[in-house]
């Protein structure tokens, strides 16, 4: 039982993490029907950022959130504005995958010419410490990986009911054509949207690159696991993609205590397949709109 | 829909191909250089270590030119990357041996790239003598061109380890074992050999288990072992995992008394740094290579090494040693039997070949029939403890707890 | 719609001869492993453009099916004999079927779920298919890779009935695209591309449809998976179910033409000869994926419709502009496929 506790609270720390990279991923597919497969490439590219601001300068990994995702905002908006935008017509969905795919690829190549394929750590003073909380491990690094997700997340909350911005944000997710005419500017959205989107895969990216080991090829790994999770909590819902990466830590964490580590992911893939049969729109998922 | 450009692409790249087949070189005179081709791993999942091989490799090259070649000819290495894809592997030997008619191969990196490459060069009747290509899979083919220049295969790296423990007097010896593993093609039959060795002998198996190669977590495994408290725990690991898997434990306050990992504590660069440095202490592994080990061209390997590569001695990666090897093999057997490949293979099956990497000998399908060191952290750094003729220093146990 | 003329037919034929007789006049191995390797990605892009291209349905699960083509023919033979070296070939449109089969409950459930959706979920197949290899060691020998028995044909030609299998599936392929594209079939998978509602809304049958397409496309990749698995000798997960291979695909794909018949095997031809040229000459590249990478956003981007399309309007408007000399606007005819 002990370890059934335990194997628990390391899913949901694990899931928080997880949450506040699907969120940036499932908020950009609201805004503009484009999935963005890069995303996991971003989450690694922040993490290098983070190593290398650590490696060289001695900067705190949760420090460099803060550097780290201004940086990453702005390359978010760039690439919406190079790649994504351009993009027009009934099949500009499609193409996006493949466009944002490809330049996943190519982070993957950039990253692995500047910093070789090695595996990379930073490891602040506090790497190893483990607190004990009634009987059950809980490693220090993790912890603050999941208040630091869990704060951005009330931040990203806050941002979308509280502000005009994110007022827009919502009335473009629920009906573009009504927003455009209420005033909102459709591109502008979009394209701070996109860079919101980055700037959370970026702090994500940060706690990623002080908890697990990354190199240039981790993101295959990300892409999978963040593209389940917003199908499951229904793609354009935010609170969807928290409760779907939570639950996905859960049973990754379960399945490799109870069963074997090797089907861990496996059993992930199978939960999402079985729930698709019976709700093909996911958890929150809204049934496609006709307009 | 118009013919024109569909004809038009198929007539351009017929003529493309039909182009480059001209441009092909054909079989080299007898008196320019020795063309030896090497697929190496440039880019992709193993181009870290492949960057190695390629150190090594280029190092021969230039040492042996340097003294004059080989028959008074010189060498000449033709490197191409595999972008860590046994398709590309293939097609590169493929295209040496076919194409720019090589003289040589030597072997790529990677068991899983060099079994199909293998299989290539043994076709066309071409010798493979390899660095990297030491698992089952290899050697699965059974075939009589390949020649894998480390002292055993991988598969039997913990064999030393295993030897040792079984001698040690019953009361000292561990009696639970755990068996933590990666699922590679190398790791988890060392710790599945290893695994069987011990249970034979009587020591209990108290948990093991076999994880995929992207586990980021190794905390629920970790938390496994601890609550199944092992006197010894056996890791079927690469570096990565490895370093892991002793954070894990020391996260988890938990020391056993025997700690053997097949990969990660033999970085003696790395290890320190990913595991803190004052938690190796009494940390068994195990290595094909060590940069103080008088084998032979080893003193004036590591010299040529660094002085045309910088860097320090103990930096320096044993991929770099078994590349340098195969060159080693390459040179003595062409010296003795010319360049006549079926010559090659049949000399090769005989004798004793000294390499850097020790003194080589092999079966009938590649297997050389040599032992690994045993390697072991003792006061912070890394030394050969057996087999006797080449320790350093005797092994240390039991192992201390953690931060000592 | 493509019209079926004599001169598609006698195309068509031109095509299939030639490269028949390829590699019986260029024998050298490495030029004949060149066209084994182009034939497998026109084989994949086509059969890739069958079901993607023509109902508008990103795949991208096709990899899972290339790797369960690869493995199961791999299985198979490790029980039965290969007899002269050539049971494999005749074995392979069967262990396509399988596969085929085995796909056709994920292809039920996913094909339930809209465009995007749909493709997500495809893409997790291919993690579950690698998963799946990885983890039944005792059928699939798991990471340590599986062996396939070495055939003992002659020397001089060995790579060849390899060549000849791959061309024998390309052919199959472009022939059901240019059977569909004349039947009903055909036009209601453009019809699913156009307006899916609308079609369902007709009384089309569109998921009897798209499961059609969804199993000839699983079918031939599977059967070029088999292929690849016997040439090598020797298959692992990573390699055999590898997403790098699948988007060489479509970039190829793309870069032809998708929804065309001809496009994705041009693509094929230009790229992969290409790339091998690149690595032969210009050595190590450390700039591979993202040389890679940008030619597959610059296809997209620039060049969306790829090669043939565009340059058969070009042509046409060359056509259009001599035929009238200039002083009528060009106007474009009938859409076609």
């Amino acid at each position: 039982m002990h370890e059934v506790v335990q194997a628990l609270i390391l899913g949901i720390l694990v899931g928080g993490i997880y949450a506040l990279m699907a969120s940036g991923l499932t908020l950009v597919f609201g805004i503009m029907k484009v999935i963005n497969v890069a995303q996991g490439a971003l989450v690694i590219l922040a993490a290098y950022l983070s190593y290398a601001l650590w490696s060289h300068l001695g900067v705190d990994p949760f420090l460099s959130i803060v550097i780290v995702t201004p940086v990453m905002f702005v390359l978010g908006v760039a690439v919406q504005l190079v790649f994504v935008r351009s993009l027009r017509g009934p099949e500009a969905s499609e193409l996006s995958l493949l466009v944002t795919w490809a330049l996943a690829l190519g982070i993957e190549g950039i990253l692995s010419v500047a910093f070789k394929t090695t595996f990379r750590l930073s490891l602040p003073s506090y790497a190893d410490t483990t607190w004990t909380v009634l009987g059950y491990q809980i490693a220090e690094v993790r912890l603050l990986g999941f208040v630091a997700s869990g704060v951005l997340l009330a931040l990203l909350s806050l941002l979308l009911t509280r502000t005009r911005f994110g007022r827009a944000v919502r009335a473009t997710v629920q009906n573009p054509t009504a927003a455009t005419l209420l005033g909102v500017d459709a591109n502008r959205v979009q394209t701070l949207s996109f860079g919101l989107g980055v700037s959370m895969a970026a702090a994500a990216g940060a706690v990623y690159g002080v908890i697990y080991p990354f190199n240039p090829g981790s993101h295959y790994d990300l892409i999978s696991r963040l593209l389940s999770i917003v199908v499951l909590g229904g793609l354009g819902s935010i609170g969807g993609a928290v409760f779907a990466a939570v639950g996905m830590g859960v049973v990754e964490s379960l399945v490799a205590v109870e069963i074997s580590p090797i089907w861990s992911s496996f059993s992930f893939f199978v939960v999402l397949i079985a729930f698709l049969i019976v709700r093909p729109q996911g958890i929150f998922g809204l049934r496609e709109r006709v307009l | 829909m118009s013919r024109t450009p569909v004809r038009l692409a198929v007539v351009a790249a017929c003529a493309a191909l039909a182009a480059v087949a001209a441009t092909t070189s054909s079989a080299a005179p007898q008196a320019g250089p020795i063309k030896i081709g090497i697929s190496l791993s440039l880019s992709g999942d193993f181009s870290d270590p492949g960057k190695f091989a390629e150190q090594g490799y280029k190092l021969w090259e230039k040492t042996v030119n340097a003294k004059g070649g080989i028959l008074g000819r010189q060498v000449q290495l033709i490197i191409q990357d595999d972008a860590s894809s046994p398709t590309q592997a293939a097609t590169n030997y493929q295209n040496f041996i076919t194409k720019d008619h090589v003289d040589l191969v030597f072997g790529p990196f990677s068991t899983l790239l060099t079994a199909p490459s293998a299989a290539v060069a043994s076709r066309y009747g071409y010798a493979f003598i390899e660095p990297a290509g030491g698992g089952p899979a290899v050697f699965d083919q059974k075939l009589h061109n390949v020649f894998f220049t480390q002292p055993a295969p991988i598969v039997e790296s913990g064999d030393v380890f295993v030897k040792w423990i079984l001698s040690l007097p019953k009361s000292k010896r561990p009696k639970t074992a755990a068996y933590p593993a990666l699922d590679d093609p190398f790791s988890s039959p060392i710790a599945d050999r290893m695994r069987a060795q011990f249970e034979k002998a009587g020591i209990k198996t108290v948990y093991k288990t076999i994880y995929p190669s992207e586990t980021v977590d190794m905390t629920p495994i970790v938390s496994k072992i601890a609550a199944a408290k092992p006197d010894m725990i056996v890791g079927g690991t690469q570096a990565g995992d490895g370093y892991s898997l002793i954070k894990g434990l020391v996260q988890a306050k938990y020391s056993p008394k025997f700690l053997f990992e097949a990969n990660g504590p033999n970085s003696p660069g790395e290890f320190p740094g990913k595991v803190g440095a004052n938690n190796t202490e009494g940390i068994f592994s195990s290595s094909d290579w060590y940069p103080a080990a008088q084998t032979y061209g080893n003193p004036a390997f590591i010299k040529a090494f660094l002085k045309l590569y910088g860097g320090k001695a103990g930096d320096i990666d044993p991929g770099s040693a078994e590349a340098y090897a195969v060159g080693q093999v390459a040179q003595r057997v062409i010296s003795k039997v010319g360049l006549n490949n079926a010559k090659i293979i049949a000399a090769l099956h005989t004798g004793r070949w000294p390499t850097v990497e020790g003194t080589l000998h092999w079966d009938s399908i590649g297997q050389p029939t040599g032992q690994f060191l045993l390697v072991e952290w003792i006061g912070g750094q890394l030394y050969p403890v057996l087999p006797k003729k080449v320790a350093v220093k005797s092994p240390v146990y039991p192992k201390p707890a953690w931060g000592q | 719609m493509t019209r079926a003329t004599g001169f598609g037919l006698a195309r068509g034929a031109a095509f299939a001869g030639a490269a028949v007789a390829f590699p019986f006049v260029f024998t050298p191995a490495w030029i004949v492993n060149i066209g084994v390797l182009t034939l497998m990605y026109a084989a994949l892009a086509t059969a890739w453009n069958l079901f993607s291209g023509y109902t508008g349905y990103i795949t991208l699960g096709q990899a899972a099916f290339f790797g369960l083509g690869a493995y199961t023919l791999g299985i198979t033979f490790e029980h039965v004999g290969i007899g002269s070296g050539y049971n494999p070939f005749y074995a392979l449109p069967l262990v396509g079927a399988g596969v085929a089969l085995a796909s056709l409950p994920v292809a039920w459930i996913a094909l339930r779920t809209r465009q995007m959706t749909f493709a997500i979920v495809t893409l997790t197949l291919l993690f579950i298919v690698q998963q799946l290899a990885f983890n039944l060691h005792s059928l699939t020998k798991g990471s340590t890779g599986l062996m396939l028995p070495t055939p003992r044909f002659p020397i001089d030609s060995y790579d060849r009935p390899f060549y000849l299998a791959m061309l024998a599936i390309l052919l199959v392929a472009l022939g059901l695209c240019w059977l569909i594209m004349r039947s009903k079939l055909g036009l209601t998978l453009l019809a699913i591309r156009e307006d899916e509602e609308k079609a369902r809304g007709l009384g089309i049958r569109v998921t009897s449809a798209k499961l059609v397409a969804w199993s000839l496309m699983v079918w031939l990749s599977a059967m070029v998976g088999g292929v690849w698995a016997y040439y090598l000798t020797f298959i692992y997960p990573e390699s055999s179910v590898d997403p790098l291979v699948m988007i060489g695909a479509v970039l190829m794909t793309f870069l032809g033409g998708r929804g065309t018949l001809w496009g994705p095997a041009v693509g094929a031809l230009v790229l992969v000869p290409a790339q091998q040229y690149m690595i032969t000459r210009l050595g190590a590249s450390e700039f591979y994926l993202v040389g890679y990478s940008a030619v597959f956003m610059v296809v997209l981007l620039l060049l969306p419709r790829g090669i043939l399309p565009s340059l058969r309007d070009a042509l046409d408007s060359w056509r259009e502009r001599r035929r009238t000399h200039g002083s009528k606007p060009v106007v474009h005819g009938e859409v076609r496929a």
